[in-house]
C-alpha cells in the first residue's frame, strides 16, 4: 500500500524540484525586472519584500517540518497570534514606567514569555499527536481553535496595542546594509533549520518517522520524543513569527492572519515537501517563500489587478507543481527500475 | 444468538455516535439547569435554524472523508456558485421560481466540484492539498475576477428567505424565532444522500473505494469515476448550501464562507467519521453538527461570554477525538491480538493512519 | 485437448526494460490441484495477471476451456471461470460479510439498486457452498484472517469459478486454519473446480497438490507430477543452485547464560521461562497466535510484561523501549519486513544507519556523515547486499536483499542477543541459505540467537534447540539430538 502511494524515490527527485523552483524564481524575477524596472528593482521594494515574507516564511518552516514527519500543523498562525499577544501584554505590563537598560531587560523578558508560549503550544500539539495518537490534522485543527480561544480570552477579544516604541524600532526598523534586521533573523533561522534537518540525527529521524512510523519504532527511534520535539520546533518558529509581527504592526490580535494557514501549506507543497511525509528540503521551502513574495510584490505593482488574483495564481501554482513533480517522479521511478533490473 | 445480540448492544453503546449523543444531552441539561432557557421553543427553533447550513456543508465533508480524505473547498464552492446564481437573477431580472436559482448554482457547483474530482481521481494527490489549492483559486476568481462584494438580494431570493416554515414566540421572553424554508432542503438532501449511499450500488461503491481501493478496483468498481463523482456531487451540495446561506442572511456576503470548513470538519469527525475513509454515518454527522451548533449557539445562555466560544470548540474537538482515538485503539488491541499484531506499547501504535491527513 | 482447463503457450511480457516472462508455458488439467512455485520475481505474479486479464502479454497465447485468446480481458477471464484469491483477500474491511459476499455478483449483473433480501440470499448461498459458519452482519474488519480468506473463496465460487488461483494462501493462517483450507480445497476438487495453488512451501505442495510447475527468472524450468518431486530437486529447480543444508550447523559450544527469562507474562503469553546461552541458536515456534511474536516483542521493549523478569548478562533489567533494548545489546529483526522493518522509499544507507545515529553523532546531535557512510558501505559489502549504490532506495532491492539490510542495521549495533522473527519469509532460497549461514557464524562468535519461526525446515537446519508455544505457553522443548522435521511438525 505504502509503496503504491509513495510514488517518490529519493534519488534526484528533490533536486529536480529545487531546480524547477529556481528556474521559476529567476524567470519571474527577470520578468519583473524587465517590465517594472524602476519599481521592482528599487531598494525600497527589496526592503519591503524582505520584511513581508519573514512572518509567513517562518510559519512555513514549522508547517514543513511537521509535514516531513508525516503530520501537519494547522495551528501555527494562532500560536503566532497567542505568542504575540502574550509578549505584547507582558511588555505593556512591565515596560510602561521603565527606562533605559531596564526597559531592554523587560522587553527581553516579554519576548521570552512569547517564546515560552510557542514552546508550550507546540509541546501540547506534540503531546496530543504522539502520546494520545490523535491524527495531526485533527489535533492541530482542535488546538487552532483552542489557541485562538485562549488568545481571545486573555486579550478580551480586542487588539493589543500600545507596545513600546523602542521594540518596534529595534526589530522592525533597524537595517543592516539596507536590509531589515528581521530578514537577517529569518535567514539565520533558515540556515539553522537546514542544519538541523540535514546534519543532525534529530532531522534524520524526522524524515524516517515520516516515511514509516512503525518501522521507526521497531528501529529504536523514540517516536514520541521526536514528534514532540518536531511540534515544539514548529511552535517556536510560530512564536518567533508572532513576535516579529508584533514588532512590525505594533499590535496583535487573536484572529490576525487567518489566511496565512492556507498560504503556508501552499508554500510548503510548492517547496516540494511530500504531503505524505518523509520527503522535502528546507531550502525548497525557502525558495518557495521568496518566489511567492516576488510574485505578490510584482502583482502589487499593477494597481488594476486585484490582490485577490494572487490567490488564483498560488492555487494554480500549487496544483501545477504537484502535477509536474508527479510526472517527473514517474520518469525517475522508471529509470531506476531499469537501472536496478540490469 | 443471545451473546450476539448483547455484543451488538455493547457495540452500539461504545459507538462514537452514542458518546456524542450523551455529550449533547449532558450539555443540554446543564444549560437548562443553569439558565432554564435551553428547552424553550424559540431556542430549539434557533438551534435548528443554525444547523441548516453547517449540516449541508457537513455532507460535503462527510462524502470527502468516506471516499477519499479531507475536502476543504466546499465553503468557496458555495460562495462562488451562490454568487453566480445571485448575479444571474440580478442581471437577467429573473422573476421565476427559486428552484431555477438553485439549479443555476448547482450547475456551477457541479463544474467546480468536477475540477476537484478530476485532479484527485486522475493523480491520486492528497485531497487536502488539492482542495486547498482549488479553494484559493475559487477565492481568487470570486474576489479577484468578479470583485464580489456584499450585495442586497433581488426580490425573488429575498422573498424565499423571508418565508418561514414554522414561527414560534417565547411568551415569557417575548422573543420570536422562525424556521426558514431551507430547512426542508436540508432534510431532503439528507434523505437523498442516505438513500443513495445505502441503497444503490454507486453508494456502496463510495464506501468500498474508501474501505479498500485495490479491492474495489478488482471487484469491478470504477474507482476513479466514483471519486470523480463524489467530488462533483459534493460541489453541487456545497452550491445548495451556498444559496441557502445567502437567502437566509438576506444578503450575499462573499467573505462569510471561508473558515467554515474547519468547524464543519471538526463536527463530522466528532460524529465518528474516520479520517482514513470508508467509515462514518449520517446520524453521526448530524449529531456532531448539533453538538458544535449547541456550543456556538447556546453557551451564551449560561452566561459564558462569547469570547470563550472558540476555546470550548477547540476543547471539544480535542477531547472528542481523543476519546474516539483511544476507543479505537482499545478495539485495535483486543481485536488484533489474535493475529499477533496487538502491540501495546504506545510508541508502535502510531500507525500511518494516525498521521495520515 | 479439452482435458486441460488452462494452457499457456510461449507467453512473453516485458515492463519497461524488465523481461518478466520469457516465453513461458503452463498447462493445468481439469479438476487437479496444480502448484506454481518459484522465488520472488520469477514471474509467478505476472503470469497470474496475464491469465486474469490484468496484463496483456506481448506475445504468446492463453487457452482457457478450449478457447484461444491472444490477450484476454478481465471480464472475459471471469466469464471463463477464472477467479483469484489474492494474498490480501481483496475484501472490504468496512463493509459487512453479507455485502462483501454479494457485492461482486451485484456488480457483475449491473444492478443499480440494492436489495437487502437478495443480498442475504446470495450471501447465504455463498457460505453454504463451503459450509462456512459466520455472522453475515458482522463487519469484516472484526473477523480473523482465516475468515476473510473463506469470504474470498466463497465469493469466488459465487461467480461460477472453474479455475481458482490461490496466491500464497497459507502465509497468514494458523495450522488448524490451513487444515480447514485444505479440506475445502479437497471439497472443491470433488465439485470439479480446478485450483492453481501458488506456494513455495514444499510440505504443503506434497500434501495438497497433484502436479507442479516451477518458474525461474521468467521461464518455466520444470513441470511434473508432485509424486516425482523431492526436496533437493525442488531447491535445485527453484534456485538453479545446489545446497547442502546439513553442513550449516557446526557443533558449537554453548557458553554462559546471556539472557534469562523467568515467569514472564504479557498480553499474548503466560509464564514463560527459558535460558539463552552464548553461542546458542534457540528456536521458538508455534502457530500463528501462539504468543511467539508477542514474546519477541516483549524482549524488545515493545510489549509491556505484567509480571516476571528478564535477566541480561546476570543483571535483572526492565526493557521499556526498543532504544533500551538496543542499549542492553538486544536486537530484533521484525516479522513484517515491509511495514515494520524498512523505510522503503529511503536509501539503503539511511535504512542501515538508523540504529547508529546516537553512536555516530556528536554530543549536540550532529551526525558524523563520513563515519555513517563508511558504516553503511561496509555493511553492504560485508553482508552481501546486491546493489549498485547504497544511496538507492531500499525498495529497489529483492526480498532477500531487503532482509539483509534489516539484518545489517541490527548487526551494526553489535548485539549480544539477536532475535529474528520469521527471518526468511519471502526470501528466496539462495538468500535464505546465506542468512542461515550468517546466523550460525554469529552464534559461533558467542552471541545468543533466537529464531522465531514456523518454518520447520528452517528450525531444524539452524537451531540448537527449539521451544514450541501453544496458546501463550511453552508446551515443549526439543533439544538438539532429538530435533528433526517430523517430530517438530507434530508439536506445532
Amino acid at each position: 500500500m505504502k509503496l503504491l502511494k509513495n510514488n517518490s524515490l529519493s534519488l534526484n527527485q528533490l533536486d529536480g524540484n529545487t531546480a524547477r523552483l529556481l528556474t521559476m524564481f529567476v524567470a519571474i524575477f527577470l520578468v519583473a525586472s524587465l517590465t517594472k524596472p524602476d519599481m521592482f528593482l528599487s531598494s525600497g521594494n527589496f526592503q519591503s519584500m524582505s520584511k513581508q515574507l519573514v512572518e509567513y516564511g517562518l510559519l512555513s518552516l514549522g508547517v514543513g517540518i511537521a509535514m516531513i514527519s508525516g503530520g501537519i500543523d494547522l495551528s501555527v498562525v494562532y500560536i503566532a497570534n497567542l505568542s504575540a499577544i502574550v509578549t505584547g501584554m507582558v511588555m505593556k505590563a512591565l515596560v510602561l514606567t521603565a527606562v533605559g537598560p531596564e526597559l531592554l531587560l523587560f522587553i527581553l523578558i516579554a519576548v521570552l514569555a512569547g517564546v515560552l508560549t510557542g514552546f508550550l503550544c507546540g509541546a501540547f500539539n506534540g503531546f496530543l499527536i504522539s502520546k494520545l495518537h490523535i491524527p495531526a490534522m485533527l489535533a492541530t485543527l482542535g488546538t487552532m481553535q483552542l489557541y485562538m480561544g485562549i488568545a481571545i480570552i486573555i486579550s478580551g477579544g480586542s487588539t493589543v496595542s500600545g507596545i513600546p516604541r523602542v521594540f518596534s524600532q529595534l526589530i522592525s526598523n533597524s537595517y543592516l546594509f539596507g536590509i531589515p534586521l528581521s530578514f537577517f533573523i529569518y535567514l539565520f533561522v533558515v540556515g539553522f533549520i537546514i542544519f538541523i534537518m540535514s546534519k543532525t540525527k534529530f532531522g534524520m529521524r524526522v524524515f524516517l518517522i515520516g516515511t514509516n512510523a512503525r518501522a521507526a519504532a521497531f528501529s529504536g527511534i523514540k517516536i514520541n520524543n521526536v514528534l514532540i520535539k518536531t511540534y515544539i520546533l514548529s511552535g517556536l518558529l510560530a512564536s518567533l513569527a508572532g513576535i516579529l509581527s508584533l514588532a512590525r504592526l505594533s499590535s496583535a490580535k487573536a484572529d490576525f492572519g487567518s489566511s496565512y494557514i492556507m498560504q503556508t501549506i501552499l508554500i510548503v507543497v510548492l517547496g516540494g515537501i511530500n504531503p505524505n511525509g518523509g520527503y522535502g528540503t528546507i531550502r525548497g521551502i525557502f525558495l518557495a517563500t521568496i518566489t511567492v513574495q516576488v510574485i505578490s510584490s510584482f502583482l502589487n505593482m499593477f494597481p488594476e489587478i486585484s490582490n485577490y488574483y494572487r490567490d488564483l495564481i498560488w492555487g494554480v501554482a500549487v496544483i501545477g507543481v504537484l502535477i509536474v513533480n508527479f510526472s517527473a517522479n514517474k520518469k525517475t521511478t522508471a529509470k531506476l527500475a531499469k537501472a536496478t533490473a540490469n | 444468538m443471545n451473546s450476539l445480540t448483547t455484543k451488538k448492544l455493547k457495540k452500539s453503546l461504545v459507538s462514537t455516535e452514542f458518546f456524542v449523543l450523551v455529550l449533547i444531552v449532558l450539555l443540554a441539561v446543564f444549560i437548562e439547569m443553569q439558565s432554564g432557557l435551553f428547552f424553550t421553543n424559540n431556542n430549539l427553533v434557533d438551534l435548528l435554524r443554525s444547523m441548516i447550513v453547517p449540516s449541508i456543508f457537513a455532507l460535503c465533508a462527510y462524502l470527502g472523508f468516506i471516499s477519499t480524505g479531507p475536502d476543504v473547498s466546499f465553503p468557496l464552492i458555495a460562495a462562488l456558485s451562490s454568487y453566480i446564481a445571485t448575479q444571474f437573477v440580478v442581471i437577467t431580472g429573473f422573476q421565476g421560481s427559486i428552484a431555477i436559482v438553485f439549479l443555476v448554482a448547482i450547475a456551477v457547483g457541479l463544474v467546480l466540484g468536477s475540477i476537484n474530482g478530476f485532479i484527485i481521481a486522475k493523480y491520486n494527490f492528497p485531497s487536502l492539498i488539492v482542495t486547498l489549492g482549488t479553494s484559493t483559486i475559487f477565492s481568487g476568481i470570486l474576489l479577484g475576477a468578479f470583485e464580489a462584494s456584499r450585495m442586497e438580494l433581488p426580490a425573488t431570493m429575498a422573498d424565499f428567505g423571508r418565508q418561514s416554515l414554522l414561527a414560534v414566540t417565547n411568551a415569557k421572553a417575548g422573543i420570536g424565532s422562525s424556521l426558514p424554508m431551507t430547512f426542508l432542503i436540508f432534510v431532503g438532501l439528507y434523505i437523498i444522500v442516505y438513500f443513495v449511499l445505502n441503497h444503490t450500488m454507486a453508494g456502496r461503491g463510495v464506501f468500498a473505494v474508501g474501505g479498500d481501493e485495490t479491492s474495489a478496483e478488482r471487484a469491478g468498481f470504477n474507482v476513479k469515476l466514483i471519486r470523480f463523482g463524489v467530488f462533483t456531487v459534493s460541489g453541487a451540495i456545497a452550491a445548495i448550501a451556498g444559496v441557502c446561506y445567502t437567502v437566509e442572511s438576506l444578503y450575499y456576503l462573499p467573505t462569510e464562507f471561508a473558515g467554515e470548513e474547519m468547524i464543519v470538519i471538526a463536527a463530522v469527525i466528532l460524529g465518528g467519521t474516520r479520517l482514513m475513509g470508508g467509515v462514518g454515518t449520517l446520524k453521526g454527522t448530524i449529531l456532531g453538527t448539533l453538538l458544535i451548533t449547541i456550543v456556538t449557539n447556546s453557551l451564551i445562555l449560561v452566561g459564558i461570554p462569547v469570547y470563550w466560544q472558540k476555546f470550548f470548540i477547540g476543547a471539544i474537538i480535542i477531547i472528542g477525538t481523543a476519546i474516539s482515538v483511544i476507543q479505537s485503539h482499545n478495539l485495535f488491541k483486543s481485536k488484533k491480538s489474535k493475529d499477533s499484531k496487538g502491540l501495546q506499547n504506545s510508541e508502535v501504535v502510531i500507525n500511518e493512519t494516525a498521521q495520515k491527513q | 485437448m479439452s482435458e486441460n482447463i488452462l494452457s499457456v503457450k510461449g507467453v512473453h511480457k516485458s515492463f519497461g526494460g524488465v523481461h518478466a516472462l520469457k516465453g513461458v508455458d503452463l498447462t493445468i488439467k481439469k479438476g487437479e490441484v496444480h502448484c506454481l512455485a518459484g522465488e520472488n520475481g520469477c514471474g509467478k505474479s505476472t503470469i497470474i495477471k496475464v491469465i486474469s486479464g490484468v496484463h496483456k502479454p506481448d506475445s504468446g497465447e492463453v487457452e482457457l476451456n478450449g478457447k484461444k485468446y491472444t490477450s484476454i480481458t478481465p471480464s472475459e477471464a471471469i466469464e471463463a471461470g477464472v477467479q483469484i484469491i489474492y494474498q490480501d483477500f481483496s475484501v472490504f474491511p468496512n463493509l459487512t460479510v453479507m455485502e462483501n459476499l454479494a457485492i461482486n455478483k451485484a456488480l457483475a449483473s449491473k444492478k443499480k439498486f440494492i436489495n437487502k433480501k437478495e443480498f442475504r440470499r446470495i450471501a447465504e448461498e455463498a457460505v453454504n457452498k463451503i459450509n462456512f459458519k459466520v455472522d453475515l452482519d458482522a463487519l469484516v474488519e472484526d473477523l480473523p484472517v482465516a475468515d476473510k480468506q473463506l469470504i474470498a473463496i466463497s465469493r469466488a465460487l459465487l461467480a461460477d469459478a472453474k479455475l481458482i488461483i490461490m496466491d500464497e494462501p497459507t502465509t497468514t493462517l494458523t495450522k488448524t486454519e490451513v487444515k480447514r483450507l485444505f479440506e475445502i480445497i479437497e471439497d472443491l476438487k470433488e465439485q470439479g473446480v480446478t485450483i492453481l495453488f501458488v506456494s513455495h512451501k514444499l510440505d504443503e505442495v506434497y500434501e495438497i497438490c497433484d502436479s507442479i510447475t516451477i518458474f525461474r527468472n521468467g521461464e518455466n524450468v520444470l513441470s511434473c507430477q508432485v509424486s516425482e518431486m523431492d526436496d533437493e530437486k525442488f531447491a535445485y529447480y527453484m534456485t538453479g543452485r545446489k545446497f547442502d543444508s546439513q553442513n550449516i550447523k557446526q557443533n558449537a559450544k554453548a557458553g554462559d547464560s546471556i539472557l534469562e527469562v523467568k515467569n514472564l507474562s504479557a498480553p499474548g503469553f503466560d509464564n514463560v521461562n527459558f535460558n539463552l546461552r552464548k553461542g546458542e541458536v534457540l528456536g521458538i515456534s508455534g502457530q500463528l497466535g501462539s504468543g511467539r511474536t508477542e514474546l519477541s516483542l516483549a524482549l524488545f521493549g515493545l510489549l509491556k510484561p505484567y509480571e516476571g523478569s528478564i535477566v541480561v548478562d546476570g543483571k535483572e533489567v526492565n526493557i521499556t523501549s526498543p532504544a533500551k533494548a538496543q542499549e542492553l545489546g538486544i536486537a530484533l529483526v521484525p516479522e513484517d519486513r515491509l511495514t515494520e522493518g524498512l523505510f522503503l522509499s529511503q536509501s539503503i544507507k539511511r535504512n542501515i544507519n538508523v540504529t547508529k545515529l546516537d553512536e555516530l553523532s556528536s554530543k549536540l546531535g550532529v551526525m558524523n556523515i563520513t563515519a555513517l557512510t563508511d558504516e553503511s558501505k561496509g555493511w553492504v559489502k560485508n553482508i552481501g547486499v546486491k546493489t549498485k549504490d547504497h544511496e538507492y532506495p531500499v525498495q529497489t532491492l529483492s526480498g532477500g536483499n531487503q532482509q539483509k539490510v534489516v539484518l545489517a542495521r541490527w548487526l551494526a549495533t553489535n548485539p549480544n542477543v539477536l532475535i529474528l522473527n520469521a527471518p526468511t519469509v519471502g526470501v528466496d532460497i539462495g538468500a535464505k541459505h546465506d542468512i542461515h549461514t550468517l546466523l550460525r557464524n554469529l552464534a559461533n562468535e558467542g552471541r545468543g540467537i533466537i529464531v522465531v519461526s514456523d518454518d520447520v525446515k528452517e528450525l531444524v537446519d539452524v537451531c540448537d534447540r527449539v521451544m514450541v508455544m501453544q496458546q501463550g505457553k511453552i508446551i515443549n522443548e526439543i533439544a538438539s539430538g532429538d530435533l528433526n522435521a517430523d517430530m517438530l511438525s507434530q508439536y506445532i
